[in-house]
């Protein structure tokens, strides 16, 4: 038979082996397409790329020492291999394909591309390159429009994506087979860099700016333009062969660096802000009329400023200056942090977009001071609900919005493969549910690094710090990892727009776990040789960013662009400079290392390619071929553009404002509230809301305990399956001190915005410490990490509340500033993103824009002294004492219960439950003591939902009963005007149930002396959750009802 | 005289750290080694007593997992992996390394055709979570004899996405009693966990030195590691956390069997 230079193969597990897809079922349950069965089938193209045929026993090889197992799976080389009659089923309706568009990374592809070439000199002499898609055959009742549908929206996605179905005549029709294809990528020449005329009208300019994805402002523009019109520059471009005009290389350096993404401008705005005159019952802190300059610097480095001088702390090593934060919890190691959000890209493509979410803040890792060692990884979910909309609810979700279980299907998967690839646990997160999530999800990824504090190689006795970057002039830029592609292009510019139907595909990446891999450990192995002096990562922005900032040390550097290593040939001058693409780092050799570092680079199977070398002459220059295409001023590029001067006024607490027209909330009357039926049903229904229940089966799908150091585990408990406020990592197994470890929580409380953004704030940072502090985290060695995801607060015809939007983002900061200084815990890192909004239409042509509700993440890092002592929230024996510890206040506003029933006047469901941060700080200090001298059985933070959850979820942990009599708390009940309700389920700040031991009773009391606390109850044997009032009972529930309700059904 | 291993890293391979550790803390040398330099470098493997390949996601499990790493080591190592397995040094494969040993023809029986594959899970996904196992009395395997005698309950976690043991089609019930009169399964989960045929977990070859399980052992080498604090003692007693983990046993087994030959 003669061959030719493709074939297809098609690799299909034998019968038996043929398991149901969760496809089938996703089908049924989101699209209510009854597709009885699925069953996919691995597709591999293998091209021979000179052109010459391949030998059919060659390939047959290949095929079995490749690509199959033969204990479980035979390839398919033609349709009549593909037989349907094993009796196990009918024949399929359908057969859906999915492949790569050109140019999407194919990480099996790659693999086995890798792989034939070890094992064929043919394949590596004409450079034989494997594709690799997917067929899936829908068996049952499946027509052609189900079959399209379950393909683009179940199975692939068309930004990124070939999709094409099959019916069963085509599926036995061998022409697949003889006639294959590849996606290959086919560009022309390689452009040249061109001269762009900028001295036009400014419309034009405009136009410009919005048609190239520059995202510059008008003023920006005009900045730009006053650069290139002064005499000197003039002089010496013209020196260097360059015009009068700027390249497509400059305006695309300028806008990556300039983007709000890169240079957070609103963070550094001239604010004036003032607010409505109004009467907020005190519950909202006036700030009067101020002007800002920079939130940035005033608050956030402000208050870390402000707390390091009035503590004089020592362990902040490196905050706000490097990829991330670090600092000194141990006396070998030194711990990084860092948190990003990749929510454009997750909007468009889930998996893709917070697979690269998650390897890319791994990076920034990576880059932290010479190098660090990813330890852990956080991440948090902003979503809509995702059983909404449900049957006949379809017309509220706009057009060219995905729904919002393809989103979160996607983003767990891609944050799943992301860290379980990467050999890293992800120890930390929560999901977050509201409809305004529906137009951008956000989309939080964070890693915890560690690094030895010094670097002690052969080449320097004393040891060299390792927080300390080194790059100087001569020394030479690297650039290592993978190539560069048209993937990643404008990623920067594009996340500061807001998203319409018109985004490009370019914008949008698949991540690839075992090529950063690879690069990681070759970094720390290099890092440890000190084979490098300083290192960055490529993230948004591309080299422009990477060697443009890391140039700011030395003064100045020089790329020659033409010699980056590209995916296919085709790219231009620009392209190569700012394209986003995965996987690369940027780093500093010394002349001297350079031999031994490319040595250990190739051994390591990880392409490095020598691109230019750092210089002192103050530009950034971008060399292609013999012609330089970009020469920029440094100091212009990273300081010349404008600071905006903005207006911000606060409007008060809003509403609640959804676009389209909600089912009323069930109303409660003020009787009926404080009925015993009432506190039951509002329990099962806080415990089964998206926003409480158990998240276990996503979550388990996240390794969280790779690398052998995580002490306390996402679940806790007897049956494991309780939850952890939040998780403890030993630093022993990573060099550190023999029972040294750290607690990562976060906080996020999005429902408290639209009452007030201050109050917001301080919440999500009092719940961030409360979670580390419950698990055994020291309140007073507490970094933090803020992650703002706000609504556009720019001006424009399209944005008529900015000024109130701007108001919430500083009323936000000031929050942070006044808590985090009371608190005493500085922030080290942070990030911001600013345009979440979506604009586009309603299936009946209306316009609609989906804003998010102001967001806030702060997560947390505390050093835990003693990791024999971590803390869990499980209850664990019966006879126990349980406690409440803290100041309860009444006040349901921002509550979840208020988001689950119309609560009558009496629970104020419209004003925030007020806390005392003294007081909180005081119970916080007083509580670590306590757990770390062992007095303490159990610990649960109070949040989401308040105290009778709170009991309910120990209570699950630990598999025990609650009896509890609200007589022991009558004063508590008082302080909340009498209200059971308001008691059982209000939010306030800075509480916990802690269970101890009958003969530690007294112990406890002494010891909690100078704080609040209220004795509750019995921990009990018998699984009952039980309250009573003076002996009546008031809520009676066995532990598989709270159990059902907890953990519910599969997500 | 102290045994010394050899750790396999390299190609996504990401347990070689918890695993050196492991065997340190168990009394041998541990040294993680390259792949690429293993390839390269003439006769590393023979200065070793023992050799591991750790879990991991070595070629992002694409085409199977363990698969690209298995190709590698078959055409790089060949002949050299033959006759240090014939030599009779112990080896073991967890969890990626597992699959890798299956993979390479190395289990159940060593350079016989292959008859043994982990496939998917029931569950269709990867999956973390903490398992009671029981261990076969009558085994030859040196990894599992300390777990023998033990008072205490033997639980490891499993993360895995492909864990479930799978026999040649229509062979399953004649192989599964060959190599269970044989000792071949030391390892068994008490419940159904991923679907693997008759709850394997883990698989030694004939002579008991190739031990490969999904289970990871380096995981749960201290109390410290356990996922519930209430199981260890009932009461709460941080002292009780420091005690070693159960995992370590396996590696003292071997351990102790390369200082007593």
């Amino acid at each position: 038979m003669t061959m030719s230079n493709i074939a297809r193969i098609e690799v299909r597990s034998l019968s038996g082996q043929r398991r149901d897809h969760r496809i089938a079922h996703h089908a049924r349950q989101f699209l209510d397409i009854p597709v009885a069965a699925a069953e996919s089938i691995a597709v591999y193209w293998i091209q021979s790329r000179s052109g010459k045929a391949l030998h059919e026993d060659e390939l047959n090889d290949w095929v079995h020492t490749v690509l199959v197992d033969p204990v479980i799976q035979a390839p398919i080389h033609e349709a009549s291999d593909l037989d349907f009659s094993g009796g196990e089923r009918e024949e399929p309706a359908f057969g859906i394909e999915v492949r790569f568009r050109p140019g999407v990374t194919d990480n099996a592809g790659r693999s086995a591309t890798e792989a034939i070439h070890l094992v064929s000199g043919f394949a590596r002499e004409n450079d034989v390159q494997v594709y690799s898609g997917k067929m899936e055959l829908l068996y049952g009742k499946v027509s052609l429009a189900h079959a399209n549908r379950v393909g683009s929206e179940l199975l692939g996605n068309e930004l990124i994506e070939e999709i094409r179905s099959y019916n069963l005549n085509e599926l036995r029709d061998n022409s697949r087979f003889i006639d294959a294809n590849v996606p290959e990528v086919k560009l022309g020449e390689s452009p040249q860099a061109e001269e762009i005329n900028i001295f036009v009208a400014d419309e034009h300019l405009e136009r410009m700016s919005h048609k190239n994805c520059w995202a510059l402002t008008l003023e920006e523009l005009h900045a730009i333009q006053n650069y290139y019109k002064q005499p000197g520059i003039l002089e010496f471009r013209k020196k260097e062969g360059l015009s009068k005009d700027p390249t497509d290389v400059e305006m695309e350096v300028l806008a990556q660096t300039w983007s709000e993404h890169c240079k957070h401008k609103i963070f550094a705005a001239n604010i004036d802000y003032e607010e409505e005159s109004g009467d907020y019952s005190g519950f909202y802190p006036k700030l009067g009329k101020v002007r800002i300059e920079s939130l940035y610097k005033t608050d956030i480095k402000g208050v870390t400023k402000a707390v390091e001088e009035k503590r004089n702390l020592k362990w902040l090593i490196s905050v706000f200056s490097d990829n991330a934060g670090i600092v000194r919890f141990d006396s070998n190691m030194d711990l990084c942090m860092k948190v990003e959000t990749h929510n454009s890209p997750s909007a468009l493509d889930p998996y893709g977009g917070s697979l690269t979410g998650i390897v890319g803040v791994n990076r920034d890792i990576l880059g932290c001071g010479l190098g660090a060692r990813p330890i852990a990884n956080t991440d948090v979910f902003c979503f809509a609900p995702p059983n909404w909309p449900g049957k006949g609810e379809e017309k509220q979700l706009p057009k060219g919005l995905k729904h919002p279980h393809r989103i979160l299907e996607g983003v767990h998967r891609g944050v799943e493969h992301g860290g379980n690839k990467s050999g890293i646990p992800t120890v930390n997160g929560a999901f977050v549910f509201h409809h305004r999530y529906a137009g951008k999800p956000l989309v939080y990824c964070g890693t915890i690094g560690i690094m030895p504090q010094k670097i002690m190689s052969q080449k320097t006795k004393s040891g060299t710090d390792t927080f300390v970057k080194g790059q100087a002039p001569g020394h030479h830029i690297i650039m290592a990892g993978g190539r560069i592609g048209k993937d990643g292009i404008h990623g920067a510019t594009f996340s500061s727009m807001e998203l319409d139907e018109t985004a490009p595909a370019t914008a949008v990446q698949i991540g690839d776990p075992i090529t950063q891999k690879r690069l990681a450990d070759f970094l720390i192995e290099a890092r440890d040789r000190e084979l490098f002096s300083s290192i960055t990562d490529n993230g948004a922005g591309g080299l422009s960013s990477s060697v443009g900032e890391m140039a700011e040390l030395t003064n100045g550097a020089t790329i020659h662009i033409d010699r980056a290593p590209v995916k296919y040939p085709g790219l231009s001058p620009f392209e190569l400079t700012v394209s986003e693409s995965q996987e690369r780092m940027t780093f500093a050799v010394p002349e001297e290392r350079l031999d031994e570092f490319m040595e250990l680079a190739k051994t390591r199977g990880v392409e490095a390619t020598d691109l230019g070398a750092f210089t002192k002459d103050g530009y950034f220059r971008v060399c292609y071929g013999e012609k330089t295409v970009a020469l920029l001023d440094l100091d212009f590029l990273h300081n010349g553009h404008p600071r905006m001067s903005l207006r911000a006024k606060w409007q008060g607490p809003e509403r609640e404002k959804i676009w389209f027209k909600t089912p009323g909330l069930p109303k409660i009357d003020s009787k009926s509230v404080e009925t015993r039926g009432f506190y039951e049903q509002a329990m099962f229904t806080l415990l089964s809301r998206w926003n409480i229940c158990s998240k276990e089966n996503l979550v388990r799908r996240y390794d969280h305990e790779v690398q052998a150091a995580t002490v306390v585990k996402p679940f806790v408990g007897q049956a494991k399956d309780g939850p952890g406020d939040s998780s403890v990592i030993w630093l022993a197994p990573h060099g550190g001190e023999e029972f040294n470890g750290v607690a990562v929580g976060c906080g996020i409380q999005p429902r408290m915005s639209r009452l007030d953004t201050y109050l917001m704030a301080q919440s999500s940072l009092d719940e961030a410490v409360r979670n580390c502090v419950a698990a055994g985290g020291d309140p007073g060695q507490v970094a933090l990490c803020d992650n703002f995801c706000w609504p556009d607060p720019l001006p424009s015809k399209k944005n008529p509340d900015a000024e109130h939007k701007l108001a919430q983002l500083v009323r936000a900061c000031r929050g942070l500033y006044d808590l985090a200084r009371l608190y005493g815990t500085p922030f080290v890192s942070g990030k911001d993103s600013m345009k979440n909004d979506f604009i586009g239409k309603l299936s009946n042509g209306k316009s609609v824009k989906i804003s998010v509700p102001p967001t806030l993440l702060v997560t947390a890092m505390a050093r835990v002294p003693d990791v024999r002592f971590a803390m869990t929230s499980d209850f664990k024996a019966g006879g126990d004492k349980i406690y409440l510890i803290g100041q309860s206040s009444p006040n349901m506003g921002g509550s979840e219960l208020a988001e689950c029933f119309d609560l009558p006047d009496s629970m104020n469901a419209q004003l925030p439950p007020k806390f005392n941060a003294h007081e909180n700080l005081e119970v916080y200090r007083t509580l670590h003591k306590a757990i770390m001298s062992g007095l303490i059985q159990s610990c649960h933070d109070i949040s989401d939902g308040g105290l009778l959850v709170a009991l309910a979820e120990s209570a699950i942990g630990g598999r025990k009963g609650v009896s509890i009599d609200l007589d022991n708390c009558h004063n508590e009940v008082v302080a909340m005007h009498g209200s059971h309700s308001a008691f059982l389920f209000n939010e306030t700040c800075g509480r916990f149930i802690i269970s101890v031991k009958p003969e530690e009773e007294e112990n406890f009391k002494n010891f909690f002396e100078s704080v609040s606390f209220a004795y509750l109850g019995e921990v009990k044997i018998d699984p009952i959750l039980r309250v009573q009032d003076v002996g009546l009972v008031i809520v009676d529930a066995s532990l598989s009802e709270l159990k059902k309700a907890w953990k519910g059904e599969e997500i | 005289m102290q045994p010394k291993f050899l750790v396999l890293t390299g190609d996504g391979i990401n347990c070689e750290r918890e695993t050196a550790r492991a065997f340190q803390l168990a009394g041998a040398q541990a040294d993680i080694v390259h792949i690429n330099d293993l390839l390269a470098g003439g006769s590393i493997l023979e200065t070793y007593q023992g050799l591991a390949f750790p879990g991991g996601f070595s070629f992002g499990d694409d085409l199977g997992s363990g698969q690209v790493l298995a190709v590698k080591l078959r055409h790089g190592l060949g002949e050299k992996l033959q006759r240090f397995v014939e030599s009779g040094a112990p080896i073991i494969g967890i969890c990626n390394g597992f699959q890798t040993l299956v993979k390479l023809g190395l289990l159940p029986l060593p350079f016989k055709d292959r008859v043994m594959a982990l496939a998917e899970n029931r569950q269709t996904h990867f999956i973390d979570q903490w398992v009671d196992l029981e261990v076969c009395t009558n085994s030859p395997c040196v990894w599992t004899k300390g777990l023998i005698d033990l008072e205490e309950k033997i639980q490891l976690p499993i993360r895995h996405g492909e864990g479930r043991v799978v026999l040649l089609n229509e062979q399953e019930e004649s192989l599964h009693s060959q190599f269970v009169s044989a000792g071949q399964f030391p390892l068994r989960y008490k419940q159904d966990v991923n679907g693997s045929y008759a709850r394997i977990a883990g698989v030694c070859d004939p002579k008991g030195f190739i031990f490969g399980l999904m289970p990871h052992p380096e995981a749960a080498v201290s109390k410290l590691l356990y996922p519930n604090i209430d199981e260890i003692s009932n009461r709460r007693d941080p002292s009780d956390r420091s005690d070693i983990g159960v995992g370590l046993r396996i590696f003292e087994s071997c351990v102790n069997y390369l200082k007593e030959k």
